[in-house]
């Protein structure tokens, strides 16, 4: 015999299913005979012993309810419920993925300019899994730091460099990811602070090109604004494009990271008439970009197709790339090097990288994770002779000082953050990218949902998230004891056996 | 997702089903001596009839809401099936009762068929359907 003291679902199931019509009877004949009122009851308990039935004997699509009637719907409801109780209720501050509570309040405090100090401990782990900064004994003073500046395409000697004085670039999101309000407040916010946006692979920046602030301007796979018929690099339109005084670099992307190996993709549901005319592609299906480009075929065809693009734009040209195998990067080092031809920087975004939509399997289980595939790729330049002969852009999660600094250490000369500026203009990881149906109006197109916007006010969280993150990379680079993220190296890491790191790791 | 033609129809079904039932909130508010003794005869005076009336009101005003035009529906297609209720049980079908009867027969019916042209708006119901399996090219040999 049991001692559980549980509901045994199955006998109550089967008791709802046999007493809903019974009273629904009951309440026909108390209306009938007592009064007419008891019919408010009757006419609804109709209604559900007729969706019972339907439950129970005509749908064929959930075998819950057809074993189980209405009550099985109390599941699906508490299921649809539970995402949001357990982000309202029950997680913890540490828990939620891919950016928890503790991650996300201090992306808030900083676009809000509210000072994030914390008290009383770290929610973090100290054990052996997480990586920190080792400080240094003698911490400088801040009128010590160098002015931090970063000029790309210094090595090649061009006429047209670009010296980027905000170390923390918005990474690439087209128009059609994005609205066009997040658009135009996360570059009137940029501008506010001199800094870089990259225009994502969506065609023609229209948007982007509206506030005024640097651009570069990301060639994708589908070559979206810069097209051929047959899906070829357009030179005349990439050169107008590149004649524009605000496009200031341009970014190949040969891969990201949380789609390697995959075109970009955009959902139906987010191709408005605007949208398509600026792409040219159809409305009405989802648009799906080729996994590679045409002129990149192997190694010698790839570091080709960069000289021509550095050479029809005049510009800084870089590429973006999620790393797969680090022999293959360090062959297309060694390849750049036999041609003595480099990109002027190479843009490493992690598997842990965002999109507006990829399927599942990419995002959750394709490339490496930026810390070890930035280290590898560090240790491929260094190892080839070549490391100063180009500049590194590291991208994935990096949205917090304390991660930034880590990247930086692995090598990186600036970082760049796609969802921390989402977060700065009130994203509230919805992950609801791709279905337009955003609530905060950031990945939509919907007028009604953009209207949430304000462009000036979110422009200028933009800015206080960029000048806060300034801040704390000034009092980091103090305690490291280095005058500028130049001077910081591995040797500054304490990475413990557990973490990704651990392999290149020698000493403890 | 709705093809055109069944979304004018739909539309169709709730004006005639708002217009039908508006027109006889007058005789309910105005307490017209048909409506009372309507209501006298199934034992609800004044109260059933000023309730039933705001009812009708507020489904009218649902039906012609684009956003609430389900609930007006489920509500509307409530008050007919009690009203068609009420005729069975109480007040039968001689004389002028016939065409009140049908009245209320021809609302519940542009109920029913907005709600089931509009189901998938309903928050109940909503079964993920693909009737058809996707394809997928396989070598032949
Ligand atoms: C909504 C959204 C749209 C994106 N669109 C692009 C894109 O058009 N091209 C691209 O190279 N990367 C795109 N990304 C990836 C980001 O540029 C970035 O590489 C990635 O999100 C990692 O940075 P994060 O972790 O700081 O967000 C997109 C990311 C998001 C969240």
């Amino acid at each position: 015999m049991s001692t559980k003291l549980a509901i045994n679902l199955h006998k109550l199931a089967r008791f709802t299913n046999t007493a809903i019509p019974i009273f629904t009877l009951l309440s026909f004949l108390a209306g009938w005979r007592i009064s007419f009122y008891f019919h408010f009851l009757t006419v609804p308990m109709i209604g559900l012993t007729l969706i019972n039935y339907y439950y129970l004997f005509a749908q064929r699509n959930h075998s819950l309810l057809r074993n189980f009637g209405i009550l099985g719907q109390g599941r699906y409801m508490l299921e649809s419920l539970g995402p949001e109780l357990r982000q309202y209720l029950y997680s913890g501050d540490t828990e939620e993925r891919p950016f928890n509570r503790t991650e996300r309040a201090e992306v808030y405090r900083k676009a809000n300019n509210v000072d994030s100090a914390s008290s009383f401990g770290s929610q973090n782990d100290f054990d052996a899994t997480e990586v920190k900064l080792r400080h240094s004994l003698f911490p400088i003073s801040k009128e010590n730091l160098l002015p931090y500046r970063l000029t790309f395409g210094e090595e090649r000697g061009i006429q047209k460099t670009y010296t980027l004085t905000v170390p923390f670039i918005i990474s690439g999101m087209s128009y059609g990811a994005l609205g066009k309000s997040a658009i135009r407040s996360l570059a009137r916010g940029i501008a506010q602070t001199g800094g870089l946006m990259n225009t994502g692979e969506g065609g023609y920046p229209k948007y982007h090109l509206m506030e005024n602030c640097d651009l570069a301007f990301q060639i994708g796979t589908a070559k979206f604004g810069v097209r051929q018929e047959d899906g070829t690099l357009d030179d005349q339109r990439l050169a107008d494009l590149a004649a524009k005084d605000q496009v200031r670099l341009i970014e190949l992307k040969l891969s990201q990271g949380a789609k390697p190996g995959k075109g970009g993709m955009l959902p139906k549901e987010k191709i408005t008439a605007e949208i398509s005319e600026l792409r040219g592609v159809p409305m009405g299906q989802d648009v799906v970009s080729p996994t590679h480009h045409p002129e990149c075929e192997d190694y010698h065809s790839t570091v080709a197709f960069i000289r021509r693009i550095q050479e029809v734009s005049h510009l800084p040209v870089g590429i973006k790339l999620c790393m797969g195998d680090p022999r293959q990067f360090a062959e297309l080092v060694a390849e750049m090097k036999r041609q003595d031809s480099f990109p002027d920087w190479i843009t490493i975004d992690g598997a842990e990288g965002g999109t507006g939509a990829a399927p599942k399997a990419f995002i959750d289980r394709v490339g490496m994770p930026l810390f070890p595939a930035l280290k590898s790729a560090q240790d491929a330049l260094v190892s080839a002779g070549v490391r100063q002969r180009l500049k590194l852009v590291a991208s994935g999660k990096l949205i917090n000082p304390g991660s930034q600094i880590i990247a930086f250490c692995l090598g990186a000369d600036a970082i760049a953050t796609a969802r921390g500026f989402m977060l700065s203009i009130g994203c509230i990881q919805a992950m609801q990218c791709g279905s337009n149906t955003c609530p905060v109006g950031i990945t939509s197109h919907n007028p009604k949902l953009e209207r949430g916007i304000d462009i000036a006010d979110k422009a200028l969280r933009v800015a206080n998230y960029v000048h806060s993150l300034e801040h704390d990379l000034d009092e980091l680079l103090c305690a490291a004891g280095a005058r500028c993220v130049r001077e910081l190296s591995f040797d500054h890491l304490y990475v413990p056996n557990e973490t990704l790191l651990y392999p290149f790791a020698h000493r403890i | 997702m709705k093809s055109p033609k069944l979304k004018i129809l739909s539309w169709i079904a709730q004006f005639a089903a708002a217009a039908i039932m508006g027109q006889t909130l007058y005789f309910k508010f105005a307490a017209h001596p048909e409506s009372v003794q309507l209501f006298t005869e199934l034992g609800m005076e004044p109260h059933g009839r000023l309730l039933i009336g705001a009812f009708e009101l507020i489904a009218c005003v649902l039906l012609l809401i684009p956003s609430s035009i389900v609930y007006g529906a489920l509500l509307g297609a409530c008050l007919m099936a009690g009203a068609i209720i009420g005729h069975i049980t109480e007040l039968g079908w001689e004389g002028p009762r016939l065409q009140l009867g049908s009245l209320a027969i021809a609302v519940f019916a542009c109920c029913i068929t907005t709600l089931i042209i509009r189901r998938r708006e309903l928050p109940l119901l909503k079964a993920i359907q693909t009737e058809k399996p996707t394809k997928r090219a396989r070598p032949k040999d």
